[in-house]
């Protein structure tokens, strides 16, 4: 690596959110007495980050695109929940899971649909826009069909799928902690978005676009395909997590995704992303939510009480953006 | 002809009147006995003044170019100071004259509370220059947080009685007290819109910060005093909504954020900023809060399909708007306009 | 086949019954620099935007290399090799220089997905055209504009482009950027690229074209040979007037200056050790090149500069100017460089707009105002300075750059005042109103108010100023007073 790659590298906001994390893990070891690095702690972290991270790659690609995306946690809940009532009422899913997970991304996709064809077609603004997507949504999915809890009636396909695991620990006490399977998916997807952002043509004109969409319609970008297939992508793959939460989570409830997006959306701004558009990373992003999970995770290692968590992650969030606008500021003098 | 210039020229007031001609001519038409009787006005006054006070203060933040999401987190944090408070302080002995003083107390802190969110909110904005989507979501995790924290996720009851039996009130017998203060608060706002120096800044700061900051107006001082208006507003929403729940928790009113930033864009008060007329908020307001009791009288209906309808509402709107205009109007919202390379 | 590259004749192109282009006739040499000039408003950018395929024309033929061509897409446009570089350079500031260079011509090819070594190998090739070098890895974001431009080019070059448009290309640029450009402009013609330059310099145009397009109001007024045109006759035919400008003679001009500058210092270090002094009723002239410091000595005077050593003197006082709030108390306007985004806000009411700065004056002591009187108040001024509108209810956005202009004056006519900057007081305002507005500030001169006007229109500064400062790299080099003030003189100096 030669000295201008190394610059260059330091001047990248992803450098040194992986640099506060690798700080702070240390840091909240060494108080809490060497709890933090135990196989099982590290387990039940990285099974906390599943969801969370894969909600943040959709966010982050809209986002690079200029976009701001409220209506995926909207989007997630009527998809699952809609798969598993289907499920539920026709008997599917008893055994293999894949029809409830194909029926999610059919109707996550629709849904993103929805939301790319009014975007791209009127030119509004996206956080309006899916604002409103996010109530209709919300009051298709509550209202019109008034979708119940499915708890002890999940199918099995679901159960066994969120209760496969990797690999097992004990902790000292000899508690067993599972290492779930839905970490694969985290990991692939992390890997698809990292790959379609940096090496296809699709990726480079999200960033184009995220950074001047009349250049990027000059350079003969079809903006409006873009965008309508990003937010068609980005609904199908809300409505996979959506079923992965299920699984893991073994109960289908309309609610529980309920103002997801606010704590997704400063978690991937943290990671180096732009509400501007044009900037972000894989790497940041994934960063930034494991910062926000360690976080959580630790208030319990660090004496201090489980309901200070929230508030942390809002200190930690705070500093973060005021850091950036801070530097951003001095920058441009 | 008359009329089609009169549309033009207020769109959204005009859209606003012919949605609440056809939602109120719908129930009419379906529940016409129910809608129609004093119960149901008389609901439909108690529910909205809360968040309509509320409205009514982001409403300010939106026209001065800015958005913010902290304030039903920080109403909430407000409101349990102000319980945790009463709560200490009222005793079993004491009259009602005394009760009134410790209430008033209350009142106090709720709004220092507030007006200190909105300068916290304002610095981050103008000084800090961070964008202010970011600073206020942030704001928000950081007022939640504390709330839980200090509560641990329970809820703060302790209020006094006769703060519920006042917010309950009926004044001149047909007035609910809070749509008095509703009343009130709206009044304010039209007078500091209309005929105030800041009220005729305030749309141009939101129109062009540069412009303004070169045309001799302090503009972070500005940016700051909306917030503080903006925040005290909403405490004082909050404070409606305590009399009505009778107490305090963290995450109360979650809802309200998203339900605000809607009636504000059916409204045509756009978080682009120098855009919008306090009577079209009004209306919106109304609009939205008929929607919801209009729901409520269907017994097979839940308070959800108000949220399918504000949702089809609000994209219809949002369409129909851009359409007319025949370019978009919408398309420059909320971000700061890039600099030119 | 012809002489020439592209001939356009009796082009027409009309807006909703207004004409835009009105029997346009012209033609581009290849290997020849062609410059297209004319005012704001004149019909440039449509007829650019006609040779490009985002406009289809109404009427006439358009020939490029012998084929008449009838109708054509921008991706056509590329195809026969006709490149336009926009005023904005359509660059993506977040992506690398690599990206950039290449985005184009991969989108072009179809491809889909990214090959990081044919993209440095088309990046590289690129760059080799102009034998321009800069690091490939570099953000687009973080380069000078002159680079940025130069990256828009070599792009240009990728699509074997036989006609590159240039659209205002040196608005931003230093001499020295210019002179940068302008070799790489010859450069490009030597190898029998045709360029087609738009500006609206005077200096510029008789120094690299061969040939002159001027276009007035739709039509074009001339084209020929640039060395067949004098400088008068040029001015003449952008104008349609023979500019006789009354020249400013002060006549009530006060013993001591209200507001001396002393030894003043800058903390970027934009202006050095610059020092000076300015009497009522005098007309000073600040002229430079871009980034010559002028308009930062504007701003700090306004408050909006951050002052490392020197003082400010207004009446005899030391002064301390922290804010545009303090320069206002101290009697001191200021009419920005860009109207667009520091002086106006366009989307309110041209009376809104008009009393923005003054309304103190109009509310009562609680700060409490009647829209009428805020009406009333614009309307005085709009009858004093003709403001051309039937209702200054309207917004500011519906009138022209010249009234626009105007209400960004009364705004700080309105306040009372010692001193008054302009800066760039005629940028994109046409011909008519230019004199109005000169005219109106020799008056205010005359009733005693000290003017500083910040341009680099040469014309103007000669025209209208008592005494001239020339600046350069952040310090003052010269200063001129009565008949030494001449172009030839400042030119002389100026670089």
């Amino acid at each position: 690596m030669n000295k201008a790659a190394l610059k260059r590298m330091t001047k990248r906001t992803e450098f040194y959110i992986f640099l506060v994390l690798i700080a702070m893990c240390i840091a909240i070891e060494i108080i809490s007495g060497g709890q933090l690095f135990a196989a099982d702690k590290i387990v039940t972290i990285l099974r906390s980050m599943v969801v969370d991270g894969m909600f943040a790659m959709c966010c982050l690609v809209v986002m690079i695109s200029g976009g701001f995306d409220l209506s995926f946690p909207a989007i997630a809940s009527l998809a699952s929940c809609l798969s598993a009532t289907i499920c539920v009422n026709f008997g599917f899913c008893e055994t293999n899971p894949i029809i409830g997970i194909l029926l999610a991304i059919v109707i996550g996709a629709v849904l993103g649909m929805f939301n790319g064809w009014i975007i791209s077609n009127f030119k509004l603004n996206t956080m309006i826009v899916t604002l409103a997507t996010q109530t209709f949504f919300t009051g298709i999915t509550m209202g019109l069909l008034q979708l119940k809890e499915i708890t002890s009636k999940l199918p099995k396909g679901f159960r066994n799928m969120g209760e496969s695991y990797l690999f097992e620990v004990y902790n000292a006490a000899g508690l067993r902690s599972t290492m779930t399977s839905m970490f694969i998916f985290l990991v692939l997807l992390c890997l698809a978005t990292s790959f379609v952002l940096k090496h296809t043509m699709f990726g480079r004109g999200l960033y184009a676009i995220g950074g001047n969409e009349v250049s990027a319609e000059r350079a003969g970008y079809n903006v409006k395909r873009i965008k309508f297939l990003l937010y068609t992508v980005v609904g199908a793959m809300s409505g996979f997590i959506g079923i992965i939460r299920v699984s893991m989570a073994r109960q289908a409830i309309p609610k529980a995704l309920d103002g997801k997006e606010m704590t997704i959306i400063p978690a991937v701004i943290l990671g180096g992303a732009s509400i501007f558009g044009g900037e972000g990373s894989v790497f940041g992003t994934v960063c930034a939510v494991a910062i926000i999970t360690v976080v959580s995770n630790s208030m319990l290692l660090l004496g201090i009480g489980t309901y200070w968590q929230d508030f942390f992650n809002g200190l930690v969030i705070l500093v973060g953006i005021t850091i950036s606008a801070v530097q951003a500021k001095r920058r441009n003098g | 002809m008359k009329i089609k210039e009169y549309f033009k020229k207020n769109q959204y007031t005009s859209i606003l009147l012919v949605l609440m001609a056809i939602v109120l001519v719908f129930f009419t038409a379906t529940k016409g006995n129910t809608l129609w009787s004093v119960g149901t006005w008389k609901g439909i006054f108690m529910q909205f003044p809360e968040y309509g006070v509320m409205t009514i203060g982001v409403m300010f933040c939106f026209i001065a170019g800015c958005i913010d999401m902290s304030f039903v987190m920080l109403g909430n944090f407000a409101c349990i100071l102000g319980v945790k408070f009463m709560a200490a302080m009222v005793t079993e002995d004491m009259s009602n004259g005394q009760v009134a003083l410790v209430i008033l107390g209350a009142f106090v802190i709720i709004i220092l509370v507030g007006a200190v969110g909105g300068v916290i909110n304002g610095v981050l904005v103008s000084k800090l220059g961070i964008p202010p989507v970011m600073a206020t979501i942030a704001m928000q995790m950081v007022w939640l947080g504390l709330s839980t924290g200090l509560t641990q996720g329970y809820t703060v009851s302790g209020v006094p009685n006769l703060y519920i039996e006042v917010g309950h009130k009926m004044i001149f017998g047909f007035i609910p007290f809070p749509m008095l203060v509703f009343l009130i608060c709206f009044a304010v706002a039209a007078f500091i819109l209309k005929y105030t120096t800041y009220g005729e800044k305030l749309y141009m700061l939101g129109t062009n910060r540069k412009a303004a900051k070169f045309s001799a107006i302090n503009t972070d001082r500005m940016i700051i005093g909306t917030f503080v208006l903006c925040d005290v507003f909403c405490c004082i929403g909050s404070m409606l909504m305590l009399s009505t729940l009778g107490s305090a928790k963290a995450d109360y009113g979650e809802s309200y954020v998203m339900r605000i930033i809607l009636i504000l864009v059916l409204a045509g008060v756009l978080p682009d900023g120098g855009m919008g007329k306090i009577i079209n908020v009004l209306l919106s307001v109304i609009v939205i809060q008929i929607i919801a009791s209009g729901v409520n009288m269907f017994s097979n209906l839940n308070p959800y399909h108000a949220s399918l309808i504000w949702g089809g509402l609000l994209i219809l709107v949002l369409i129909f708007s851009t359409r007319m205009n025949g370019e978009s109007t919408f398309s420059k919202l909320l971000k700061p306009k890039k600099a030119k390379n | 086949m012809s002489e020439y590259l592209l001939e356009m004749s009796g082009i027409c192109k009309s807006f909703s019954g207004v004409h835009a282009l009105d029997h346009v006739n012209f033609a581009v040499r290849p290997g020849k620099v062609m410059c297209l000039a004319g005012e704001n408003g004149c019909g440039k950018s449509t007829l650019v935007k006609i040779i490009s395929g985002v406009y289809t024309k109404d009427e006439g033929e358009v020939t490029f290399e012998g084929q008449k061509i009838t109708k054509i897409t921008p991706a056509e446009a590329t195809q026969l090799g006709i490149q336009v570089i926009y005023q904005d350079l359509s660059i993506f500031p977040n992506l690398t220089v690599m990206e950039n260079l290449a985005i184009n011509s991969e989108i072009t090819a179809g491809k889909k997905l990214v090959n990081r070594k044919r993209w440095e190998a088309t990046a590289k090739e690129a760059l080799s055209k102009i034998g321009y070098q800069i690091d490939l890895y570099a953000k687009m974001g973080e380069l000078s504009v002159a680079d940025k431009q130069l990256v828009a080019i070599c792009r240009a070059l990728l699509f074997n482009a036989k006609l590159i448009i240039m659209d205002e290309p040196t608005t931003a640029l230093t001499k020295k950027e210019v002179d940068a450009l302008f070799k790489t402009v010859r450069q490009l013609r030597d190898s029998g690229i045709a360029i087609m330059f738009i500006s609206h310099k005077t200096e510029e145009i008789f120094e690299i074209s061969d040939d002159v397009c001027i276009m007035r109001n739709g039509k074009n007024v001339y084209s020929g040979p640039t060395a067949e045109l004098t400088r008068e006759k040029y001015t003449y035919y952008l104008t349609g007037r023979e500019l006789v400008e009354d020249r400013f003679i002060p006549k009530n001009i006060s013993k001591e200056p209200v507001l001396r500058v002393n030894h003043l210092t800058l903390k970027d270090q934009k202006c050095k050790d610059i020092s000076f002094s300015l009497r009522k009723g005098e007309i000073l002239g600040v002229t430079g090149l871009l980034g010559s410091g002028r308009t930062e000595l504007a701003l700090s005077l306004f408050g909006l500069e951050k002052i490392e050593s020197g003082t400010i003197e207004l009446n005899g006082k030391d002064v301390k100017i922290s804010s545009p709030i303090a320069a206002q108390k101290m009697k001191i306007g200021y009419v920005p460089e860009d109207r667009l985004t520091e002086g106006l806000c366009l989307q309110q009411p041209i009376a809104d707009n008009i009393t923005l700065s003054s309304l103190k004056r109009l509310a009562n002591s609680f700060g409490i105002i009647k829209k009428q009187d805020i009406i009333a108040d614009a309307n005085i001024w709009k009858e004093k300075f003709s403001i051309a509108t039937d209702d200054v209810r309207k917004f500011a956005s519906t009138l022209s750059g010249g009234n626009q202009q105007k209400i960004v004056l009364s705004k700080w006519l309105s306040n009372d005042l010692d001193v008054l900057i302009l800066n760039g007081p005629t940028v994109g305002v046409d011909v008519g109103a230019k004199q109005d507005i000169h005219h109106l500030v020799h008056e205010l001169a005359n009733e005693g108010l000290a003017v500083i006007i910040i341009s680099d229109d040469l014309s103007e500064v000669v025209v209208n100023c008592s005494r001239v400062i020339v600046m350069k790299d952040g310090g003052i080099v010269g200063e001129m007073t009565g008949d030494n003030i001449t172009e030839e003189n400042i030119l002389e100096i100026i670089r």
